[in-house]
């Protein structure tokens, strides 16, 4: 109970102090109790929409990955390697080369069709990991990493197939926030806390599944809805973190493993744990991604994985017991 | 005859002609088979025999081609799912969990189908205490799952199914790769939870002179037909133990302590049986 107190008052805290730096930081330094008129529209129509959408794709990815984790019990899942953020940037790309909407005019459209996107990555990965009836989680796995790639080069054939949006495209899938606008932040408010609050609601079907999915029937849970709800609900975090940011690795698969090694493996408190420092964590790192070579930008998807990799294999080696995969 | 229905004096689970099929694939045939409370039943059978199949019917898993299942006299597929896993609990081969989770976290996640999703009560502690209590591990319930041996996992995955607070437990050879120690002590805690608490075991075994130790009542299946059912004195025999298994068996009777044992009777010359 104190345990729990102490980590809700650490997340608090680290959340008002990101967002504090994250606002005052930056090309220009702003000290946010003291604005002129130009400060506040940098604030205001700038870094605020941007830090809210770093929030919401941060924790959006981190809690995908813890979901995809749980549901396939295997510590190396994630949106990556299950082949869902290739479906979300085939969906995604799509749009944007046969101009089904503009992106900076209908980011709603692009949204959908990433979802649209992700979640057919998703069936055929179901589809072609299955067999008599039953789900293998390796073979699920082995479908995800083909499935991936095969989307992926489809994204490949649509960048040589765009003219003047091939701009558009790399700039888009180089990942990144300097894109974000308030639409972004809006459709990732309106998108992503439902889905956290969902998933945090099935917790504890997600902790019973750990055990198996034979067990899990046999405690009384309907198996299949459950990780139908999982899927779709992974898969939509996905759409939109790869819709409004592009491709960002490691987050998903690297912050809920150091929330695991740190408060365990009990889904009622990862996931939520995971969702708020994954957001914190990358508005740590758009901060540091705007602000170190200024007024140039490093993707923030470098500054994520030169960050995280260090401390998440730090902790690896501190993990009690075996993985087992 | 009068003892035997005195010790089972309440029907737990009924089969009554039950067979199944995947597809055109006949894979259980006519089974009728009846537990009462307070029993060890043990599922004996060659690999293929279609034991777990079995298992997944009176899980309620599968649905039976034809024929009845009934749990506490009433048709199991009536059961919603949650009172199903208030009324049968489980232990199955599957691999135990991946991720750091401690003995008592794993066992009290058999408190799901019980469990407001909120909050804990003190009889879902209670109920996990002693199911720690009952398999004999209380000392290990701050470890992670990850780091016990073979057998403590085991006793743990049996708490946790027992965490349930079922009356009806089913155990996929919970004895597997287990070392004589934890075999025995396994056993002997599923034997006092249907002596104490007169919870109904059934479970799969392959080792027959366990089953002739600990069980009360054994059920015989040789490819998806019902070889023989009734108490273990009366169906484990030489010609049946030599139909179901493949094997010649001797059977001997300890002089001190009346226990039954097989010894196969020509070890050295094991080889495919012609029938």
């Amino acid at each position: 109970m104190n345990r729990k107190r102490w980590s809700c008052l650490l997340i608090g805290l680290s959340l008002l102090v990101s967002f504090f730096l994250a606002l005052g930081t930056g090309p220009i330094a702003i000290s946010l109790f003291d604005m002129s008129a130009s400060d506040k529209v940098i604030v205001f129509n700038l870094r605020l929409p941007r830090v809210l959408s770093a929030f919401f794709v941060g924790g959006g990815l981190a809690l995908a990955g813890a979901i995809f984790q749980g549901l396939f019990r295997n510590p190396l899942a994630d949106s990556y390697l299950l082949g869902v953020s290739s479906g979300a940037s085939l969906g995604a790309a799509a749009t944007i080369v046969f101009r089904l909407a503009s992106p900076m005019a209908n980011f709603a459209a692009l949204s959908f069709f990433a979802f649209v996107g992700s979640l057919t990555a998703l069936a055929l990965v179901f589809y072609f990991g299955h067999r008599n009836g039953g789900f293998s989680i390796f073979r699920l796995l082995l479908a995800g990493l083909g499935v991936g790639l095969f989307l992926s080069s489809l994204v490949a054939i649509l960048m040589l197939l765009a003219g003047e949006e091939l701009k558009a495209l790399i700039f888009f899938f180089l990942g990144g926030f300097s894109a974000s606008s308030w639409e972004t932040a809006w459709i990732s408010f309106a998108c992503i806390p439902p889905a956290v609050v969902t998933a945090c609601y099935f917790a504890p079907e997600l902790n019973v599944l750990l055990l198996g999915e034979e067990t899990a029937e046999s405690s009384g849970i309907r198996t299949r809805r459950i990780q139908l709800l999982f899927a779709v609900l992974a898969a939509l975090l996905t759409a939109i973190s790869v819709s409004v940011a592009g491709l960002i690795g490691f987050v998903g698969l690297i912050v809920p493993h150091m929330i695991r090694l740190l408060s365990g493996a009990d889904h009622r408190t990862l996931l939520p744990l995971a969702f708020f420092s994954g957001g914190v964590f990358v508005v740590l790192c758009d901060t540091a991604a705007r602000t170190l070579i200024a007024p140039a930008e490093l993707p923030v998807g470098i500054v994520t994985s030169l960050v995280g990799v260090p401390i998440f294999l730090y902790l690896v080696g501190k993990q009690p017991g075996d993985y087992n995969l | 005859m009068i003892t035997i229905s005195s010790v089972n004096p309440q029907l737990a689970i009924e089969l009554r002609e039950v067979s199944f099929a995947y597809g055109n694939r006949l894979v259980l045939t006519d089974i009728s088979a009846s537990m009462g409370a307070g029993e060890l039943v043990a599922l004996i059978g060659p690999n293929g025999s279609g034991k777990t199949t079995l298992l997944k019917i009176l899980l309620g898993f599968l649905p039976p081609k034809s024929g009845q299942v009934s749990l506490h006299d009433r048709a199991l597929d009536s059961y919603p799912v949650k009172d199903r896993a208030k009324a049968i609990a489980y232990v199955s081969q599957q691999p135990a969990p991946t991720f750091p989770l401690t003995s008592y976290q794993l066992v009290s996640l058999g408190r799901y189908p019980h469990a407001s999703r909120f909050a804990f009560s003190g009889a879902d502690a209670a109920a996990v205490e002693s199911a720690l209590e009952e398999t004999d591990s209380k000392h290990l319930k701050e470890r992670f799952f990850g780091t016990l041996s073979g057998g403590e996992k085991q006793k743990i995955l049996i708490a946790r199914a027992l965490a349930q607070s079922a009356r009806v437990l089913l155990l996929d050879e919970p004895t597997l790769h287990l070392d004589l120690y934890y075999q025995l002590q396994i056993l002997a805690a599923l034997k006092r939870l249907c002596r104490q608490q007169r919870i109904t075991v059934i479970t799969v075994l392959h080792d027959v002179n366990l089953v002739s130790l600990f069980a009360d009542k054994a059920l015989l299946l040789c490819a998806g037909a019902l070889r023989a059912f009734g108490p273990v004195r009366e169906v484990l025999n030489e010609p049946n133990i030599k139909d179901l298994l493949g094997v010649e068996m001797k059977l001997n009777e300890d002089i001190e302590t009346g226990v039954r044992y097989f010894i196969p009777r020509d070890p050295f010359n094991t080889r495919r049986n012609p029938n």
